[in-house]
């Protein structure tokens, strides 16, 4: 399985990843909180039959095996902590061969479609938009003429699309009022941003979220141009701080950068903040210095935050020193060997 | 925050009751107009605190509890429930708690009608990836010299056939320009002056000045509310 975000994505240095997500639930069904054993098996094999399977692999969450599954977090089709194995006999995950489409079954909702892709890259909604018709043209899809799209959970109903852009943003976090006056901007266009972070965990990655918030009283297209001129924003916005960073604090700044890299390339234990902490500065300084002995593309400083962000299992490790030991040595050698072979 | 009304963006006042955000006007037509009497009118009737609080209680009790056993004949979801959770549990739901879900909609997004695609069908969209062209990458600094001044020379003709949408620095009727805004005392600017100096600021990109205008407008506007 090749990974998606590997690929090289246009304004890869700002956004990592550009995500859509929509969401369908079948009529006849309850919905997920309501729906019993019986019927959500039912649900499960009328999904199932609907699945393209020339396109997706997988299926019920119970029957896959424990390598898949930290595959899967890695490729973002779960999430970090893996809750989404919960209840495993009452979910399913589809996904395609770099798991770039991936169709999540009772997770939430009754199906929960999602494309990715790496950078700067809308053309996500269509690929997901795909998937999703064919599914509604197999399936007698929940759908009333007042509210749209009918969901659980009432926020989605409508539209049920979301659109998410991932962004890494140290020079903004770094800059006084920068997050408030970007919250603000992106509450202008009625979307949202929030720190990339699981549930109680640190939020100190300098990555963010941008969400698309509403579903009623706008049409897909208009969430589409509205993310994409605020997401011109952003990058335009973090891209000035970086340079006024740059300039304004030349010396501290290649200071900082060039002992980043020394961390990163040579370190035989690193802890997950100061992974990103020190990727981070690599992120901020990188257009602005090169003395020639710093090999690392952007592509290198994508993977590691998104290898470094999406690791699976290593909170539930935690309270064990010896297997946070560990982890931090295993951390410390993937990173020394995406560095070494940029070299 | 939207008033969960009329889904209003609420401006100046916020009127809460029985957890209900409403705006003036909304809560003027709820007849809550008591709730929007300035706290010294009350004083010229001495009766008047006590009433207005046997009043509200009565109101509360008709409100608040008059629909909390409302469930769903399909899946026996309660009104309690969806509250709590925010879900419902089937499709027909949406007609049983039909006014609770309405203004969840409304306070959430400010509107509750649908304007999406059908199903099955494709959205009409012409949303394609572009490149931030405004905003182009830094060319980097490199240590080979040769290469540092082909860079330079490239990024220096770049400059000279810079293209017609780059920034230029506007100037308001009033004089103000970002150069004049970065140099300027604020505390003799009007507030006025601040408002458009934000905007120019942010026209320019110029997110720092914006921010530091703009805190300089919120010290003035709260110093006038406390005092």
């Amino acid at each position: 399985m090749a990974e998606w975000y590997e690929e090289k994505g246009r304004d890869n240095d700002v956004v990592l990843s550009t995500k859509a997500c929509i969401v369908r639930n079948i009529k006849g069904y309850n919905f997920m909180p309501r729906l019993d054993d019986k019927e959500c098996q039912s649900l499960m094999n009328t999904i199932d039959g609907a699945v393209d399977k020339d396109i997706f692999a997988g299926g019920q969450a119970s029957e896959l095996d424990k390598d898949t599954a930290i595959r899967l977090i890695r490729l973002q089709v779960l999430g970090r902590e893996g809750s989404q194995m919960a209840g495993a006999e009452r979910k399913a995950f589809y996904y395609n061969d770099d798991a770039s489409l991936s169709i999540a079954v009772g997770s939430g909702e009754h199906i929960t479609v999602r494309a990715q892709a790496a950078g700067h890259d809308i053309s996500v909604y269509k690929a997901a938009e795909k998937t999703v018709t064919d599914l509604e043209s197999k399936l007698d899809i929940a759908y009333s003429d007042k509210y749209g799209f009918l969901t659980s959970n009432v926020r989605l109903a409508g539209t049920g699309l979301k659109i998410l852009y991932t962004v890494a943003l140290p020079a903004i976090s770094k800059t006084e009022g920068g997050i408030a006056a970007l919250t603000q901007r992106v509450g202008q266009y009625e979307w949202t941003i929030y720190p990339f972070a699981e549930r109680g965990e640190l939020a100190d990655s300098n990555v963010y979220i941008i969400a698309s918030v509403n579903t009623l009283g706008v049409t897909e297209d208009e969430v589409l141009k509205r993310g994409e001129m605020l997401i011109a924003d952003v990058i335009k916005a973090e891209r000035a701080c970086r340079e006024e960073i740059a300039t304004s604090k030349k010396d501290q700044s290649e200071d900082i950068y060039g002992r980043s890299y020394g961390t990163l390339r040579y370190c035989a234990q690193v802890s997950r903040s100061e992974a990103i902490q020190a990727l981070g500065w690599l992120r901020l300084y990188h257009d602005y210095y090169d003395a020639g002995d710093i090999k690392c593309s952007w592509n290198a400083i994508n993977k590691l935050t998104m290898n470094v962000l999406w690791e699976p299992g290593v909170p539930l490790k935690k309270n064990s020193p010896s297997a946070l030991t560990t982890s931090q040595k295993i951390r410390a050698d993937g990173i020394r060997r995406t560095l070494k072979s940029e070299e | 925050m939207r008033c969960e009304r009329c889904g209003k963006e609420l401006t100046n006042r916020i009127i809460k009751i029985n957890g209900i955000t409403y705006c003036e006007n909304c809560a003027r037509i709820m007849g809550y107009d008591r709730f929007l009497r300035d706290p010294s009118d009350i004083m010229g009737n001495p009766f008047a605190p006590l009433d207005e609080i046997a009043s509200t209680l009565m109101q509360m009790s008709e409100l608040d509890f008059g629909n909390s056993t409302l469930t769903c004949p399909k899946c026996g979801m309660t009104l309690r429930e969806f509250e709590n959770e925010g879900r419902v549990g089937c499709i027909e739901c949406y007609n049983t708690f039909n006014d609770n879900i309405v203004r969840e909609m409304f306070k959430q997004q400010g509107n509750s009608e649908y304007a999406g695609r059908l199903p099955g069908q494709t959205a009409a969209t012409d949303a394609e990836t572009k490149a931030v062209l405004q905003a182009p990458k830094p060319v980097k600094k490199t240590a080979v010299k040769a290469k540092t001044e082909e860079v330079k020379a490239e990024t220096e003709s770049k400059e000279e056939e810079k293209p017609v949408s780059a920034p230029e620095e506007k100037t308001e009727k009033s004089g103000l320009t970002v150069d004049k805004l970065m140099k300027a005392d604020l505390g003799m600017l009007s507030d006025e002056d601040l408002e458009k100096g934000i905007k120019i600021a942010a026209e320019a990109e110029e997110y720092r000045l914006a921010s530091k205008l703009r805190d300089e407008l919120k010290g003035r506007k709260e110093g006038e509310n406390n005092g």
